[in-house]
C-alpha cells in the first residue's frame, strides 16, 4: 500500500512524480502479431501497464439466437489475470470488468464495418498482464491495433488515453499514484479524425478545466496514434522479404 | 466449439510417422525450441513467460500472509489456478475453469507439492495462525499445443524468481523463496502406434491418448496423469517415462539450473 | 515484371483528395477517399485499390474453394469453407444419383473436396456444387491452407505464376479461392511445391517476386540433380 501525506505535492519544479512534463505520456511500446492462434494480435506497454489483445474472426456465432441477420456482432471480453495488481484477485469476472468490456467495445465497434459480415462475431479478447492506472485505454489501444491486424475493415485506428486533475493541474496520462490520490480521471478514445468513441470521468473538474482535459487527452490519443500507425506499417517494410510470425501455415485441419 | 480434421491431413501425419517424421522434422522425441523470460510482471513476487515453440504461457506467483489450514496448522498453502482464456485459442470459452483446466492446474500443482520442492514448513509464521500462502496463477496466451509442459516449466522458472515480500507485511526483510527441486513435466502423445514428445497444435488434436510423466532432479517420479480416451500398452507406458525422464533433466539442465 | 506504385497503408489514412478514385476496400468522406483496411494500396488506372494483408474469406459465387465436410445431414453435406459461413452442398448436386442413406459412402465427416461456390443468398446462406469433372473428393495427395489474401499473387497476373509453377515443378496444384491448396504428384516435388507456395505466401507483398521465385526454382532444382 502506499500511504501519501497530505501534503505531497505532485509537481515539483514543473516535473510529475516520475518526472514527467504534465503534458506527457509514459513510454509506450506495441508490438503487432505475437500470437500464432489469433487471427490478429498485438501488444502494449504504457508505463508498467502490460496488456495483450487478440482478434478472433469474424466468425461463426455460438450461441445461435446472438447471431444478427444484416451485421456482425462485436464482442469485447477485458480480463485482468490474477497476479496483474498489488493484491492477489481472483480470477474471473468482477463488476468493473464487465463495465469496461461495455465501454471498451463501444469504443470500437464505431469504426468497424459490421455489414461486411452478417450473421457472424468478431471477438476481441484483452487480458491485462500488469495493471498500473490505464488498463482501459491501454486495452483499447492493443485490441485497436489487433483489429487491424486481423484485416477487419475500419474506418481509422481508435487511440485511447486518459487526461487527469492533481494537485491542482491537468495532466495527461495518469500513473498509479496520480491516479490513486489525484482529484479528477478521465480516459477518452478517438478516431484520427477527432471523433469521441469512449468518454467517462470520475471526480471534479470545472467546466474550464474539462476542456482542458479533453484537448491535452486528446493530443495524448494522436501521439499514441502516431505510434499505432508506425508499428503496423513498419511490420511490412522491415520485413520485405522475410514476414514474421503471422503469416506462417496454419494447420489444415 | 470444436473443428473438423481433414482426413488427408491425418493420413499426411500418419505416413510422415510412418518414415520416421514429423511436421516440423522433429525427432518422435524431440523438443520445441524452449525460452524463459523472468520477471516480466513486476508486481507479482515471481513470474516467468514460457515460450516452447509458438506456445506461450506466463505464470505469475503472488504471496501473502493468510490462515493455514485446519489439518496442517504449521505448514504454508499453496494454491494453483490455470486460466485458458479464449485468448489463447480459438477453442477455448469464457468462463470459469473447465475439467480440462483444472487438471492442468492440478498437475502443475502436483509436481510443486509432490517434489518437495518447496518446504512448507519454512512458510509457516505463526503455528495455526498465520503462514505464507503462494498462489500460483498459469494464464496460457497462445495454445500452438503442449500448455501442460510449457506450464510446468513456467510455474518452476517463476518459483525460482520468487522474492518473499515479507517486508510489505512487517514480517522483516525479503529474501528469496527457497526452492529446493525442479519438477519438470513432459508429455507424450500417441497416434497409430507411435509415440510422440511434445506435441503441437498440429499433432494434439489426432492424439487419442497422451501421458504426461513429472520428474525430479535427482530422476524420480513425481506425478503421472494419462489423459485423453485412448489405450496405452505397458511397454508403451515405460517407454514413456524412459524418455520423459531423460528429456526433463535436459530441461532442466539447461534452463533452470538453481 | 510486376512493379506497381504499392504502400503500406492502415484503415483511416488518407489515399485521395478525389473521390472518383475510390476502389476496392477505400471509403469515401467528405469527399476525400480513405482507406477500410491494413493492406496495401495499388494506385493504378486512376483508381485506388487497397488490397488486405489479412482477414477471413467471403464466399462469392463463381469461387472455387476447397472444403472439408464437418457434418452430415438429412441430404445436405456441411462443409467448412476456412471462413465464417458454412458451405452446403445438396446431394443434388453431386455428379451421379446417390441415395441419402449412403451420402457418408461418398464424403465423410474429415472428406476433403473441390467445389464451386453455386449461390451466396443475402443471409449468406453458402451453396456449393462438384458437378463439374474437375470437382469432387480429394483422394491423395496434400492439402496446405495459406491466407486467402494471398491467392491472387499466387494466381498471378492472367494465370502466370500458377501456370509456371506447374510447368517447373511437375505437379498438379488446385488453388481454392479460401486460401486452401491441393497438391499432387511424387513426394519430393510435393515438398517442393510446397515450400514455393509457403514463400510466394510469405513475400506475397513485396516486389519482383515472380523473378525471385524463378530464381529459387532454378537453384532448388540445380542441387537437386
Amino acid at each position: 500500500m502506499i500511504f501519501m501525506e497530505e501534503k505531497i505535492s505532485f509537481i515539483k519544479d514543473g516535473l510529475r512524480l516520475d518526472g514527467r512534463r504534465p503534458d506527457e505520456l509514459r513510454p509506450i511500446k506495441i508490438e503487432v502479431g505475437v500470437l500464432a492462434r489469433a487471427d490478429g494480435s498485438c501488444y502494449v506497454e504504457m508505463g508498467k501497464n502490460r496488456v495483450i489483445a487478440a482478434v478472433y474472426g469474424p466468425r461463426e456465432v455460438h450461441p445461435r439466437h446472438l447471431q444478427e441477420v444484416t451485421r456482425a456482432i462485436v464482442r469485447y471480453r477485458y480480463n485482468m489475470a490474477s497476479f496483474s495488481v498489488e493484491e492477489r484477485r481472483r480470477p474471473g469476472p468482477d463488476r468493473r470488468s464487465y463495465e469496461l468490456s461495455k465501454v471498451g467495445r463501444e469504443a470500437l465497434e464505431p469504426v468497424i464495418l459490421t455489414s461486411y459480415y452478417p450473421r457472424s462475431v468478431i471477438d476481441v479478447f484483452v487480458e491485462i498482464l500488469q495493471a498500473d492506472a490505464g488498463t482501459r485505454t491501454a486495452g483499447i489501444n492493443a485490441a485497436s491495433v489487433a483489429l487491424a491486424d486481423a484485416g477487419i475493415p475500419m474506418r481509422g485506428l481508435i487511440s485511447s488515453c486518459a487526461a487527469g486533475k492533481v494537485g491542482g493541474e491537468i495532466v495527461l496520462d495518469p500513473m498509479k499514484e496520480e491516479d490513486n490520490f489525484g482529484d479528477a480521471d478521465m480516459p477518452i478514445a478517438m478516431t484520427p479524425s477527432g471523433e469521441i468513441t469512449l468518454l467517462q470521468m470520475d471526480g471534479g473538474l470545472t467546466i474550464d478545466e474539462f476542456h482542458e482535459a479533453m484537448e491535452l487527452a486528446k493530443s495524448g490519443c494522436r501521439q499514441i496514434y502516431e505510434v499505432q500507425r508506425k508499428v503496423l506499417i513498419e511490420r511490412y517494410s522491415q520485413l520485405e522479404g522475410e514476414r514474421g510470425e503471422q503469416a506462417e501455415v496454419t494447420a489444415c485441419d | 466449439m470444436t473443428s473438423v480434421i481433414s482426413e488427408i491431413r491425418k493420413d499426411y501425419l500418419y505416413n510422415l510417422m510412418l518414415r520416421g517424421e514429423r511436421g516440423d522434422g522433429r525427432s518422435f522425441d524431440g523438443y520445441r525450441e524452449i525460452s524463459i523470460q523472468r520477471g516480466l510482471i513486476e508486481k507479482a513476487e515471481g513470474s516467468a513467460l514460457v515460450k516452447l515453440g509458438k506456445t506461450q504461457v506466463l505464470v505469475g506467483v503472488k504471496m501473502q500472509p493468510g490462515e493455514p489450514f485446519a489439518d496442517s496448522p504449521d505448514r504454508g498453502v499453496i494454491i494453483t489456478n490455470a486460466e485458458l482464456v479464449p485468448l489463447a485459442s480459438p477453442l477455448f470459452e469464457p468462463g470459469p475453469p473447465n475439467e480440462v483446466g483444472i487438471e492442468l492446474a492440478r498437475l502443475v500443482d502436483r509436481g510443486v507439492r509432490e517434489s518437495k520442492s518447496l518446504d512448507l514448513k519454512s512458510l509457516c509464521i505463526v503455528p495455526g495462525e498465520k503462514v505464507w500462502i503462494i498462489f500460483i496463477d498459469v494464464h496460457i496466451l497462445d495454445d500452438c499445443g503442449n500448455i501442460m509442459d510449457a506450464s510446468s516449466i513456467g510455474a518452476i522458472a517463476a518459483l525460482l524468481n520468487t522474492i518473499v515480500p515479507a517486508k510489505k507485511f512487517g514480517l522483516g526483510e525479503d529474501y528469496p523463496l527457497e526452492v529446493k527441486d525442479v519438477p519438470i513435466a513432459t508429455t507424450a502423445m500417441e497416434f497409430g502406434g507411435v509415440i510422440l514428445f511434445d506435441p503441437d497444435s498440429d499433432e494434439e488434436p489426432i492424439a487419442s491418448t497422451k501421458m504426461t510423466v513429472i520428474s525430479t532432479a535427482d530422476g524420480r517420479i513425481c506425478g503421472m496423469q494419462k489423459s485423453g480416451t485412448g489405450m496405452l500398452a505397458t511397454d508403451q507406458v515405460y517407454r514413456i517415462v524412459d524418455i520423459a525422464c531423460e528429456r526433463a533433466r535436459e530441461i532442466r539442465e539447461k534452463f533452470l539450473e538453481v | 515484371m510486376d512493379r506497381i506504385e504499392r504502400t503500406i497503408v492502415v484503415p483511416g489514412d488518407i489515399l485521395s483528395e478525389d473521390e472518383k478514385r475510390s476502389g476496392e476496400g477505400t471509403y469515401v468522406k467528405d469527399g476525400r477517399v480513405f482507406s477500410l483496411l491494413y493492406g496495401l494500396a495499388n494506385y493504378r488506372d486512376n483508381r485506388i485499390n487497397v488490397i488486405p494483408l489479412a482477414g477471413k474469406y467471403v464466399p462469392a459465387p463463381g469461387d472455387h474453394i476447397i472444403g472439408i465436410v464437418k457434418d452430415i445431414t438429412f441430404s445436405n453435406w456441411i462443409v467448412d469453407i476456412s471462413s465464417p459461413y458454412d458451405g452446403l452442398l445438396h446431394i443434388s448436386e453431386f455428379p451421379k444419383r446417390i441415395d441419402m442413406e449412403e451420402m457418408s459412402r461418398y464424403l465423410r465427416i474429415g472428406s476433403s473436396l473441390m467445389a464451386r461456390v453455386k449461390d451466396v443468398d443475402c443471409t449468406m446462406k453458402v451453396e456449393l456444387t462438384v458437378n463439374d469433372r474437375r470437382l469432387g473428393p480429394i483422394k491423395n495427395g496434400r492439402l496446405i491452407e495459406i491466407s486467402h489474401t494471398r491467392v491472387p499473387r499466387l494466381i498471378g497476373k492472367g494465370g502466370s505464376m500458377i501456370g509456371m509453377l506447374k510447368k517447373e515443378l511437375n505437379c498438379n496444384i488446385f488453388v481454392g479461392q479460401n486460401g486452401r491448396i491441393w497438391v499432387s504428384g511424387n513426394e519430393d516435388d510435393m515438398d517442393l511445391a510446397i515450400k514455393t507456395i509457403l514463400i510466394i505466401e510469405k513475400e506475397a507483398h513485396t516486389n519482383g517476386l515472380t523473378d525471385r521465385i524463378v530464381e529459387f526454382l532454378g537453384g532448388e532444382k540445380g542441387s537437386r540433380s
